[in-house]
């Protein structure tokens, strides 16, 4: 079933490459990983699970094509149920994407056609804004690309960042992007990619037919499947992952959620070493890890004995009666299923969800009494007016708009100040030493507003702390 | 732009004889109101007029016989600017549905600025996107649904729903105001529909990007339970004028006081 | 609607004149007329009359000084096929197709906007500077808020802006237009309140030919690619 990684052979002759690579990844110098030069071009090797592409090894940074489809597709989350499942690349969780860090990876979104919803990524080992999400929002029966480059080591989560995002994570948008460190993680005999994610249906668990999501059982975190890999079973029986006594085995182990933390476990094993959440501190002998929502662990240990080793989330009825199950079968000697555990209905089954309505707001004008009011009015004022061009701190945009932080022009004159806000300024000025010629427009502001606004400006960034009046405004406009 | 229509009429007479002329959708007239869309003005509730709305989406059968009609909107003459490559690309030819098409089924593969002619041609417009809303609301008995959850459950379960665009038109349920197929067969172009601010980055779009949108007064979600409304507006948000979808139909709508 | 059935009342009259309207134009006889408006699309007369539409005097097609039209080379995508009228802030009424043979820089923004609007014309100008020369370019605003921006409000606006050579052209058309427009720039754009909109800041760049060359999205952005993309079409001669 399953492709079995040959590294045995050739295993000692790694043992010493091994070791080097570790060495070097733990005495990395602090070079700035955006300036790892790419050398060449290669298309990822994209996988499904629990299968993981092949190791980057010794091979330098490059710049690696990603090509992700989406596809919004039925298929059997249990015996007898089904459930259209939006996917990465066909699965759930999604394809497999293995980079080592300093590879340029160009990204293409495809939204399949045939698909009913627009989708994005957002991938956690993305720096830069919503992760990719803002650059990758794509319609069906359309393509979009774009390139990040990757910095940090690690195994991260990607998933769909469009809304309603619990909904399109519920329905199994998620997956894992590895990102090696320089010269590769040390060699193993054995990879596997394996997801949890938490599943709401309108039916319980276990009735059938085609179920659809369930919104307000979404909403109350109240699961009907919690399962690895997408389904019931995935992991199980004639699908079971499998070793040989003898050899190390490493799980790449993420939870899509949307809601649940996983209490990840493997009955009858102790953990040598775990990521700790995926990152570069390594705990050993851990029993059960934590894999946060949108979140990830490296998980290794060596097989000594044969049998059946159980893939839990040790939240344990999620095992037990929701699907949050799996096998490592390790063969050596004869073969045994420990397991045949039959499917039970949930008990636990609340109706509803609260409405949650945002406030409408309908401030009316009031007049401030204070200076205090005045500075509270006035940061209003000045957020809705004047923060695009002299920006929210005061420190303006270098020879376009001038500073109103420590500004001795504006600190110089009151009246000016006044009179700019009411009429305008166009021409050159000098201010805090340095020229700006542009054109500022009148504002179309109340006496009131203006005092406000002007008041918060003079108590804010360093300035003189002028009390600005209605009444000065009102002088100033009428030409006194 | 009634303008491009009439034109095309006058051309019609010249050419190709009296036009055969499509055949319009029965329209059922909508009383106008307040209410609180998803992401309505800075008061959040918005005044619908009356109106009149078609009664079901526009049909492949009526879509065929507007571009007997309009030759320049046939799928190889169409210019690129108004319609991109998809354009009704499951037909068999220009004037020729694809095999299996039900000439009942609503008409999708349609770009934003071809909706709008169809609609322009016969006297009619698209709805506004909040008018759209605003029926949309409404379940078989009720104006507004929107807090029933089996009705939104119902909704989000027919978005989820493949294919449902090859059904015939009716096929779903009849709402209040007598209007069919506004929820679980094709999404629908609005003629506002590019008014969606949203960078598809949603756990940001709480907060308006004052970098890539001008935002005045930023509008927020009104209502973090509607999911269904939700996923319309992503839609919408994703999409183009040039844009033909495969799910993506239309309707038109008229004015009253026509 | 009034203007449109008035239209109608002329089409009916003018009916056996009437050609191939929004169609490509087939080559014909030497001299024909066609409206400067481009009232009828592409719609050409054997004589020398007054457009049917909005009654201007016809313009000779071929061997007109302009010598602009030539329907068929319009490329697809070009913005010249929107038939949609404007008004400039000068009190002219053109069409885009009127600004062939210009490289357009092109700007959606509302008058009375107080948010990023001030910074986008900023940006305009900006550009403006850095690009040099403006022979040969327009730089042109075209507003959401049809029903404040009218003309003369634009007009006042350009005054005050300091934009008022003749490279700066502010538009005003009807709503419908605009939400055409808007559509073929990808601009998003929504009346949040009787006075305030809130819209997608992008400034495109268009070349001679009316098709869409480059678009700079976001505010606080340099403006040296757009300013160096201008200039690459400049350079690329007519």
């Amino acid at each position: 079933m399953h492709k079995r990684t040959s590294q045995t052979m050739r295993l000692s002759k790694f043992i010493s490459l091994a070791l080097a690579a570790m060495l070097a990844s733990c005495a990395q110098p602090a070079t700035d990983p955006t300036t790892i030069p790419v050398s060449g071009e290669m298309v990822a090797e994209l996988t499904s699970p629990p299968i993981v592409p092949a190791p980057v090894g010794s091979r330098k940074a490059t710049k690696l094509k990603v090509e992700m489809e989406i596809v919004e597709k039925e298929a059997e989350m249990a015996d007898g149920v089904r459930y259209i499942y939006w996917t990465f690349g066909g699965s759930v969780p999604g394809k497999f994407i293995r980079t080592r860090i300093g590879d340029e990876v160009a990204f293409t979104l495809k939204n399949h056609p045939d698909n009913k919803l627009p989708h994005n990524i957002d991938l956690h080992a993305v720096t830069g804004p919503g992760g990719g999400a803002t650059s990758s929002f794509v319609a069906p029966g359309h393509q979009i690309t774009f390139s990040f480059k990757t910095l940090n080591p690690g195994l991260y989560v990607y998933h769909c960042a469009t809304a309603p995002v619990g909904m399109h994570i519920a329905n199994g948008m998620y997956g894992l992007i590895l990102v090696e460190p320089e010269g590769g993680l040390p060699k193993v005999d054995r990879e596997y990619y394996i997801m949890q994610g938490d599943f709401y249906t309108k039916g319980e668990n276990g009735q059938p037919g085609l179920q659809p999501f369930d919104m307000a059982k979404a909403i109350d975190e109240d699961a009907d499947y919690v399962v690895f890999n997408g389904r019931v079973g995935s992991l199980t029986g004639d699908n079971a992952i499998t070793a040989n006594v003898g050899e190390t085995v490493r799980l790449f182990v993420g939870n899509g959620g949307p809601n649940l933390v996983s209490s990840f476990h493997v009955i009858g094993e102790i953990f040598d070493k775990v990521h700790i959440e995926g990152g570069s501190v390594i705990n050993e002998n851990v029993q059960t890890t934590l894999i946060p929502a949108g979140g990830a662990a490296i998980v290794e240990f060596k097989v000594e004995v044969p049998g059946t080793f159980i893939l839990v989330d040790h939240s344990i009825f999620r095992a037990f009666n929701k699907g949050a199950l799996g096998m490592l079968k390790v063969q050596g000697e004869e073969n045994k299923t420990v397991y045949s555990g039959k499917q039970q209905e949930g008990i636990y089954h609340p109706e509803g969800g609260t409405i949650q309505k945002m406030p409408g707001e309908a401030p009316a004008a009031r007049k401030a009494s204070s200076v205090a009011e005045r500075i509270e009015f006035g940061k209003q004022v000045y957020s809705k007016t004047c923060f695009a061009c002299h920006q929210p701190d005061g420190q303006g945009i270098p020879s376009a708009f001038p500073p109103l932080a420590n500004s001795d022009y504006l600190n110089a004159d009151v009246k000016r100040a006044i009179k700019i806000v009411i009429e305008g300024k166009t021409g050159e000025i000098i201010v805090n030493g340095k020229k700006y010629n542009s054109v500022m427009t009148a504002q179309a502001l109340t006496d009131e507003e203006i005092a406000n606004v002007l008041t918060y400006v003079y108590h804010s960034w360093g300035n003189n702390k002028t009390v600005v009046t209605p009444k000065m405004v009102a002088r100033v406009r009428s030409g006194h | 732009m009634t303008r491009t229509c009439l034109l095309l009429v006058s051309w019609l007479a010249m050419s190709a004889g009296p036009a055969s002329g499509q055949s319009s959708t029965e329209m059922q007239k909508i009383t106008g109101g307040t209410f609180v869309p998803l992401y309505g003005a800075d008061s959040a509730e918005v005044h619908i007029d009356d109106f009149y709305l078609d009664v079901y989406p526009v049909t492949n059968a009526q879509f065929v016989d507007f571009v007997r009609s309009y030759p320049n909107w046939r799928r190889s003459q169409v210019i690129r600017l108004f319609a991109d490559q998809n354009y009704l690309r499951t037909w068999a030819d220009d004037t020729t549905l694809g095999a299996g098409m039900l000439p009942r089924a609503p008409v999708t593969y349609v770009s934003w600025f071809a909706a709008k002619a169809y609609c322009e041609c016969l006297g009619k417009r698209l709805p506004t996107m909040d008018e759209w809303e605003y029926v949309a609301m409404a379940d078989e008995k009720q104006k507004d649904a929107r807090a029933d959850s089996l009705f939104n459950q119902r909704i989000i379960s027919g978005y989820e729903t493949p294919d449902t665009h090859i059904q015939p038109v009716g096929s779903t349920y009849r709402n209040f105001w007598g209007i069919y197929d506004m929820h679980g067969l094709i999404w629908e172009w609005t003629s506002d529909f590019n008014s969606v601010l949203i960078s598809g980055e949603s756990r940001k779009d709480g907060d308006t990007d004052r970098n890539l949108f001008c935002a005045a007064g930023s509008v927020n979600a009104t209502d973090l339970m509607n999911y269904a409304a939700f996923m319309r507006y992503a839609l919408r948000g994703s999409i183009k004028a040039r844009y033909s979808l495969r799910s993506l139909g239309f309707r038109c709508a008229k004015d009253v006081s026509e | 609607m009034r203007k449109a059935h008035i239209t109608m009342l002329f089409l009916l009259a003018g009916l056996l004149l009437a050609a191939a309207c929004g169609q490509s134009q087939k080559n014909a006889a030497p001299t024909l007329y066609q409206c400067p408006m481009k009232c009828e699309g592409g719609k050409t007369y054997p004589r020398q009359i007054n457009c049917p539409v909005c009654n201007m005097k016809l313009q000779p097609l071929t061997d007109g000084p302009e010598k602009k039209a030539n329907t068929a080379e319009i490329p697809e995508l070009s913005i010249f096929h929107l038939s949609s009228e404007w008004h400039t802030q000068a009190g002219d009424t053109v069409t885009f197709r009127d600004f062939q043979g210009d490289i357009l820089v092109v700007v959606m923004i509302y008058t009375s906007c107080k948010s990023a609007c001030p910074r986008l014309v900023a940006d305009m100008r900006n550009i403006h500077q850095k690009v040099g020369r403006a022979d040969g370019i327009k730089y042109i605003f075209v507003s959401i808020d049809p029903e404040t921006d009218t003309p003369d409000r634009l007009k006042e606006f350009a005054r005050k802006n300091l934009l008022e050579s003749d490279e700066w052209v502010f538009l005003h058309g009807s709503t419908d237009d605009v939400r055409e427009f808007s559509n073929v720039v990808a601009v998003k754009y929504k009346k949040i309140s009787p006075i305030d909109f809130s819209h997608s800041n992008i400034i495109s760049v268009f070349d001679r030919n009316g098709v869409l060359y480059y678009q700079q999205e976001g505010l606080g952005v340099d403006n040296k690619e757009i300013v160096a993309k201008i200039k690459a079409l400049r350079e690329r001669g007519r």
